[in-house]
């Protein structure tokens, strides 16, 4: 578990970090030129890699869930709450 | 736990009660009829602009007309009340009361909602469900759009009221035996999100008057004419309107805190990060409203904040969807209707939070704004996340609100339909954006690739409307001739649910 946690706060970072490092060279930028039309598309571009690499991991997580411990799986076992009958 | 239609009783019996489960159902009802309705009006939008020129609706204001009430009814009369409605069932049971807080005042904050409707209906503004000035101010047509501010004006104070009384409810009649850290992550969803409403509502109440003033020539907050600003109700609506996002899809989240464990054989697996999430989004709701409005001129300064704002919601976001995804893991699935909705629900509304981090992202915020791009990411939301959500409750609670089971097959093929007919329509809306297509028109030119992408769009709604019909009959033929439920056990899980449908609280 925790390696996925790890694996989550990686991907998270990978998100955020060139939304942020656009936000602070915006600001840097005196006086030079700047195709702004090229630069926003090419963020655009890279946070669209992004986002599918992510979503590909998120949605490929959610379908091996479901595949693996749907309860006709045939390595589906009881959990151990069932015993109990309360979760 | 609430058998309300098993014991036939006079329908007045039901209208006129103050019952927790009875005003439940009543929103239940309402809430569901006022979702066919706007989602046949989606249709006629749909129909429209399946190709370029007039199909069916022979003029602009017309058109406008339809996605505005379209818009409001689904926000409004149908997303908002749903969440009552489960939230008067669950809530007393959930805190261990007999009923809610107010019972009388739960009662009158239902009973304003078929007036409002009627208002909105029988008006059919035409400013979209914004009501930006100062089209809405200057131009639009009365009485509809008077009738529209006040029936907004009548919803708000509902959502006031019912607010009230689920914080009230459970915060002083929590039994004293259930801390708050024990308490149903549902419960808390409604806790959180009513928080939201008395905070956020009140502003756009206080907009809605101005604006009424303004029509009415007595002010000019908004007219430019009259020196006011039409920017500042903007930020008058979005104050309201960003932390509604939250309003809605936090109870839809509590649905599925529900549903996930039940079927997965196994308790969630962190309450605490599920409270934290909520908490969390409470708070940065709050600070992200303007991100609506980067193109409105606002200094660079200002739009970083509430782009870093917006951001700060990833977090909590991403924590309820590695709780949903943790609580499948080692679980023993059993995949009935409910738990579909809910899985589809979160990949989807994972992916409305990617888009959603490109939309804030603010260099990014200048290629979609105001594109079909901005159209696809809202629906996507609120259709992907929130209707999931909520429609894979409603088939939860269907066998103990009944007493009777739905079809299973049906329930399937409903959902089948509902995801495949969402991703045909609000993916191709994102990338319509990106083609350069605004939102808010009722015709365009024959350029092949927005022809094209209309047309997929088109038939994605139609998938989607022959689900909602299955789902409409699937409701009432099962309420009447369905299976008679196992009410100990529904689903066949096995084991006994929390709280046990004997716990019904007496009638007053």
């Amino acid at each position: 578990m925790k390696l996925i946690i790890g694996l989550g706060v990686i991907l998270g970072l990978i998100a955020v970090l060139p939304a942020a490092e656009q936000v602070f060279a915006a600001g840097s930028e005196v006086g030079e030129y700047l195709d702004r039309k090229a630069a926003i598309w090419g963020l655009f571009y890279r946070l669209m890699i992004i986002a599918f690499t992510v979503g590909t991991v998120v949605s490929g997580l959610i379908v091996w869930l479901v595949l693996r411990f749907r309860e006709s799986n045939p390595k589906a076992k009881p959990t151990s709450y069932e015993a109990s009958g309360s979760w | 736990m609430v058998l309300e239609l098993q014991k036939p009783r006079p329908i007045w019996q039901i209208m006129f009660s103050t019952h927790h489960t009875d005003v439940g159902l009543l929103y239940l009802i309402t809430s569901l009829a006022f979702m066919f309705m706007g989602g046949a009006l989606a249709l006629l939008l749909r129909v429209e602009l399946f190709s370029p020129g007039v199909q069916l609706i022979a003029d602009s204001m017309t058109y406008n007309r339809i996605f505005t009430v379209h818009g409001t009814t689904l926000i409004f009369l149908f997303i908002l009340p749903s969440a009552s409605a489960f939230g008067n069932y669950l809530v007393p049971i959930m805190v261990r009361f007999k009923d809610m807080a107010y019972p009388k005042l739960n009662a009158v904050a239902f009973w304003m909602i078929p007036p409002a409707g009627a208002l909105i209906w029988l008006g059919f503004a035409d400013f979209t469900w914004y009501a930006y000035p100062t089209y809405s101010v200057v131009s639009a047509p009365g009485p509809a759009a008077d009738m529209w501010i006040f029936g907004l004006k009548i919803l708000g104070v509902s959502s006031i009221l019912g607010s009230i009384n689920f914080v009230v409810t459970i915060m002083k009649c929590k039994h004293p035996d259930l801390p708050l850290s024990k308490m149903p992550l549902l419960a808390w969803a409604y806790l959180t999100s009513s928080l939201i409403t008395l905070v956020a509502v009140p502003t756009f109440a206080a907009a809605l008057l101005m604006l009424l003033t303004d029509r009415l020539g007595a002010s000019g907050f908004f007219n430019p004419a009259m020196g006011g600003d039409p920017i500042a109700y903007q930020h008058l609506f979005w104050f309201t309107f960003h932390p509604e996002v939250y309003i809605l899809v936090i109870p839809a989240i509590g649905f599925m805190y529900e549903i996930f464990p039940r079927f997965s054989r196994k308790p969630i697996f962190s309450h605490g990060s599920g409270v934290a999430a909520f908490t969390l989004l409470t708070i940065v709701g709050f600070a992200s409203w303007a991100h609506h409005m980067y193109a409105t001129g606002m200094s660079f300064t200002e739009k970083t904040v509430f782009m870093v704002g917006t951001l700060a919601a990833v977090p909590a976001s991403a924590m309820h969807t590695f709780n949903f995804l943790a609580t499948m893991w080692g679980g023993r699935i059993k995949f009935a209707t409910p738990i579909m909705w809910a899985v589809g629900g979160i990949a989807l509304f994972f992916s409305a939070g990617a888009g959603g981090v490109v939309n804030s992202a603010m260099p990014l915020d200048f290629i979609t704004h105001d594109s079909y791009w901005v159209v696809g990411h809202f629906h996507l939301f609120v259709m992907g996340t929130i209707l999931f959500g909520t429609v894979g409750f409603v088939y939860y609670f269907f066998p103990y609100v009944t007493g009777r089971m739905y079809s299973e097959v049906l329930g399937k093929v409903h959902f089948i339909l509902s995801f495949v007919g969402t991703v045909l329509v609000f993916f191709t809306q994102h990338i319509l954006g990106l083609f350069g297509m605004p939102r808010r028109i009722y015709d365009y030119p024959a350029i092949p690739e927005w022809v094209q992408m209309n047309i997929i769009i088109s038939i994605g709604a139609f998938i989607i409307g022959i689900g909602m019909a299955i789902f409409l009959w699937n409701l009432i033929w099962s309420s009447a001739k369905g299976k008679p439920a196992d009410m100990d056990d529904p689903f066949g899980l096995g084991g006994k649910y929390y709280f046990p449908y004997q716990a019904k609280n007496p009638s007053h």
